[in-house]
C-alpha cells in the first residue's frame, strides 16, 4: 500500500486511505455509506487547503499538514492522567462528556443523573443504533462542499458526540464537552447537537491537550441545530498545549424564534482555526457571537464567522476581541450576509485588536453583504496598541507600568469574559487571561 | 534677624540648603515635545504649606510644567533640574513620582472603560504602600476612607463602582481627579486648569475640596488662565508665565490686577 501512495500528494494520500475502507467506515448503513461517499467525492474535488484557496490565504498549514505521523489513525483510548479533570476549566458540576482523540470516552464521562429528556451518546453508537434524530440531521448542517474540512471530517471520522435535548427540556446544569488530545496524528472528531422546541441549555466546550508529542491536528466538526424557541449558548475555550492544531468548525442552524450565542476563547494550541457559521434559517430568531484570542510567541489564531441572514426580524450581534503578543498572528475575517427577504434585520459586527509587539500581525476582514433594503446594519474593525493616555492616567497615580498594562488588557478582556453565562467558569477564565498577561 | 542669619549658617554648614526647607525647587528648566522647546529657563520653589498659582497666556507653558512634573514621557527635558524632597525629580518613572507624593489633576481625564474607580483606587493605594514599606490597607479601613473622601468632594456612592471617568460629565471627571487626590494623599497636588469646563456649582465643589485637603505639611500648585478658581483657593503666591518662564511673580493681589488688566498690561510692563 505504501508503496503505491508514493509520488502522490498529501490529499490523494489521504484519500487513498479512506476510500478503501469505506465498507468499513460506514457501519453497514446505507444512509451512512451516502454521506461518507458524497464527502469523499467533494474532498477529491478539494483537497486539502493550500495558501491558493481563498478561505485559507492567511493560514499557513503545511507545517501540520505535511507532518507524516497524521496519517495513522488508529484512536487509541490512552489511559489518562486523571489530573487533568482538576484543571480549572472543568466544571465539577456538569453532565461530563470526553472525548478522546475524538472518540467517547465511557470511563471519563460522567452521565450520571442524567434527565430523562437528553440523550447523550457516542456518535458512532448512535448511528449504529439507527438513532432516527441522529441519522436525520447528520451531515444536514455542514455542507462538505464548502469546506476542505468539513469534507475530510465528514468522510474519516469514527466517533464523536451525539446530544439530543428533548422538546421544553431546560437543563438543569451545563454540558461540559472535554475534547483532549493524547495522541500525535490527525483526529476527526464529530458533534451533533439538536436542542428540540423550547429546550434550553448550556453548552461548554473544552479543549486540553494531554502529554501529547509531536505535530497534533485535531479536525473537529459540529453540527448544531437549534429548533423553535430553543436556546443554547454554546462557550468553548481553547487550552491545548503548544504544538497542537486545531481546526474547529461550528455549523448552526437556527429555527423561528430561537437564540444561538457562542463565546469563544483561544488561548491554547499552536494553531487554531475557528469556522463559526451560523445560519438564521427562520424569521424572529437571534446570534449572538463573542470571541477573544490572545496568541503570544508564534501561535497562530484564526476566527473565520459566517452569520446568515435568511428570514426577516432577526438579529445578530458580533464581537471579537484581541490581543496579539510577541511573533504571533492572528486573523479575524467576519461575513454578515443578508439576503434580499431578510427586511427588518438588524445585524452588527466589530472586532478589535490590540498589537503589544511590533513584529505581532493581525489580518482583520469584516465583511457585510446586504441585499435587503429595510435593515439596520453595521460592522467595524479597529487595530491599535495599548492607549499610552490611559497607561499614563494609571502611571500617575502610583500604578507600575506592569500593572497598568495589565488592567488595562484585562479590562479589555472582560467586555468578552462578562458574556460567559456561569460565574465560576467567568472567574476560571478571568484567571487564566490574566496570567497570559 | 539674628535668627534668620543663624539658619543660613546652618544651613550652610549642612550644604543642602534647600531640603531642609523646599519641598519642590524647580532650577532652569528647559523642556519641550519633540523639536520645540517650551519651557525656557523655568525657575519655582514650592515649600510646605504653600498655596502657589501659575497663570498666563494659552500657550505659555503651564500645562507642559503640569505634564514634565508628573513624567509624561512625550516630553523631553533639555537642561535644568527638578528636586522633589531632596530626590531628583526627572530620574524617575512617573509611578514613582506619585509614590514620592506628587498628584496631577489632570485637565482632560481619559476615560478607562472596564477598569471600575474602586479597583483603580484599591491597585493605586496598594503600589503606593508597598513602595513606602507599609502594609496592605485593611479592606474595611479602604471603603471607610472611600466614604470620607467622597463625602469631600460630593461625589454620588454608585460613580466610584462605575468605570474611571467613562461616560462621566466634565463636572464629575474633575470631582473624580479631586476625589483620587484625597485618596492619595499626595504631598504636592498640580492642578492643571482644573476649572476648565466647570459651571459655578462645580467650580465651587472643586474647590471647597482642596481646600479642604490643604494642611501646613502638603503644597498645591494651581494652574489656572482665569482668576476665578483662585476666589476658593486662595494662593500664598501668584506667579504669571509667559513664553516658558516665569516673569512676575506676587500675592493673591497680582491675580486680581491680571484679571482686570488682562495679560497685555504684563508684556508692557516687562517690555516684552
Amino acid at each position: 500500500m505504501s508503496e503505491t501512495i508514493e509520488g502522490l500528494s498529501l490529499s490523494d494520500k489521504f484519500l487513498a486511505q479512506y476510500s478503501s475502507r469505506i465498507d468499513s467506515l460506514s457501519q453497514g448503513n446505507t444512509d451512512f455509506r451516502i454521506l461518507r461517499e458524497k464527502a469523499i467525492s467533494a474532498f477529491s474535488k478539494i483537497g486539502f487547503p493550500s495558501k491558493k484557496h481563498e478561505e485559507y490565504r492567511y493560514l499557513n498549514l503545511d507545517s501540520f499538514l505535511n507532518h507524516q505521523s497524521l496519517f495513522l489513525n488508529e484512536t487509541d483510548q490512552t489511559v489518562l492522567d486523571t489530573q487533568l479533570f482538576n484543571h480549572s476549566l472543568i466544571l465539577q458540576d456538569a453532565y461530563r462528556i470526553v472525548l478522546i482523540d475524538g472518540v467517547f470516552s465511557n470511563t471519563f464521562s460522567d452521565l450520571s443523573a442524567l434527565l430523562q429528556n437528553i440523550e447523550i451518546s457516542s456518535l458512532a453508537d448512535a448511528i449504529q443504533n439507527n438513532n432516527s434524530s441522529a441519522l436525520a440531521h447528520l451531515g444536514t448542517l455542514a455542507n462538505v462542499e464548502l469546506d476542505p474540512f468539513i469534507a475530510s471530517n465528514t468522510l474519516a471520522f469514527s466517533d464523536g458526540l451525539f446530544c439530543n435535548v428533548s422538546e421544553n427540556t431546560k437543563l438543569d446544569k451545563p454540558i461540559q464537552i472535554v475534547h483532549i488530545q493524547t495522541s500525535s496524528h490527525l483526529t476527526h472528531t464529530r458533534v451533533l447537537f439538536v436542542a428540540e422546541k423550547s429546550s434550553q441549555c448550556l453548552v461548554v466546550q473544552t479543549f486540553l491537550s494531554a502529554g501529547n508529542s509531536g505535530v497534533v491536528l485535531n479536525n473537529v466538526v459540529s453540527e448544531i441545530l437549534v429548533e423553535e424557541s430553543a436556546q443554547v449558548d454554546w462557550t468553548t475555550f481553547q487550552a491545548e498545549e503548544q504544538s497542537a492544531g486545531l481546526m474547529n468548525t461550528t455549523e448552526a442552524h437556527v429555527k423561528q424564534a430561537g437564540i444561538f450565542k457562542t463565546v469563544t476563547i483561544t488561548l491554547g494550541a499552536d494553531l487554531v482555526r475557528n469556522n463559526l457559521n451560523i445560519v438564521l434559517a427562520a424569521p424572529n430568531c437571534e446570534a449572538h457571537l463573542y470571541g477573544y484570542y490572545h496568541p503570544i510567541h508564534n501561535q497562530v489564531f484564526d476566527n473565520h464567522t459566517l452569520v446568515d441572514h435568511r428570514f426577516p426580524r432577526c438579529e445578530s450581534n458580533e464581537l471579537y476581541k484581541g490581543v496579539i503578543d510577541n511573533k504571533a498572528t492572528a486573523i479575524f475575517n467576519g461575513k454578515v450576509y443578508v439576503r434580499k427577504d431578510a427586511q427588518k434585520t438588524n445585524a452588527y459586527q466589530s472586532n478589535k485588536n490590540i498589537l503589544l509587539s511590533d513584529e505581532a500581525t493581525i489580518n482583520t476582514k469584516p465583511q457585510l453583504e446586504i441585499y435587503a433594503d429595510d435593515v439596520k446594519c453595521s460592522h467595524g474593525s479597529s487595530t491599535g496598541i495599548l492607549d499610552p493616555e490611559q497607561v499614563f492616567y494609571l502611571r500617575s497615580r502610583g500604578i507600575s507600568l506592569d500593572k497598568a498594562r495589565s488592567l488595562l488588557l484585562t479590562a479589555y478582556a472582560s467586555e468578552i469574559v462578562e458574556q460567559i453565562p456561569h460565574a465560576s467558569l467567568r472567574e476560571s477564565v478571568a484567571q487564566l487571561i490574566s496570567e497570559r498577561i | 534677624m539674628l535668627y534668620v542669619t543663624f539658619a543660613g549658617l546652618f544651613r550652610t554648614v549642612l550644604n543642602k540648603p534647600l531640603i531642609l526647607n523646599n519641598m519642590l525647587s524647580i532650577r532652569n528648566l528647559f523642556a519641550g515635545i519633540e523639536d520645540k522647546e517650551i519651557l525656557k529657563g523655568f525657575n519655582l520653589e514650592v515649600k510646605a504649606g504653600e498655596v502657589h498659582a501659575i497663570m498666563g497666556p494659552n500657550g505659555s507653558g503651564k500645562s507642559t510644567l503640569a505634564s514634565v512634573l508628573a513624567g509624561r514621557e512625550e516630553y523631553q527635558v533639555r537642561s535644568g533640574e527638578i528636586i522633589f524632597e531632596g530626590k531628583d525629580l526627572l530620574e524617575m518613572p512617573p509611578e514613582d513620582r506619585a509614590r514620592e507624593g506628587i498628584f496631577l489633576a489632570f485637565q482632560y481625564p481619559v476615560e478607562i472603560p472596564g477598569v471600575s474607580i474602586t479597583n483603580f483606587l484599591k491597585t493605586a493605594i496598594a503600589e503606593q504602600r508597598e513602595y513606602k514599606g507599609l502594609p496592605p490597607i485593611e479592606p474595611k479601613e479602604f471603603l471607610q476612607m472611600m466614604k470620607e473622601k467622597k463625602a469631600i468632594v460630593e461625589i454620588d456612592t454608585n460613580l466610584t463602582n462605575r468605570s474611571v471617568n467613562e461616560g462621566f460629565s466634565g463636572g464629575e471627571k474633575k470631582r473624580n481627579e479631586i476625589f483620587q487626590m484625597a485618596m492619595l494623599d499626595p504631598k504636592l497636588s498640580i492642578l492643571d486648569e482644573t476649572d476648565s469646563g466647570l459651571d459655578i456649582d462645580a467650580l465651587r465643589v472643586v474647590a471647597n475640596g482642596v481646600t479642604h485637603l490643604k494642611t501646613p505639611n502638603n503644597a498645591c500648585i494651581v494652574i489656572t488662565h482665569y482668576q476665578r478658581l483662585l476666589d476658593y483657593i486662595v494662593p500664598d503666591f501668584v506667579h504669571v508665565m509667559y513664553e516658558g518662564r516665569i516673569v512676575k511673580s506676587g500675592g493673591k493681589e497680582l491675580a486680581l490686577e491680571l484679571e482686570e488688566k488682562g495679560y497685555d498690561w504684563i508684556k508692557k510692563e516687562l517690555a516684552i
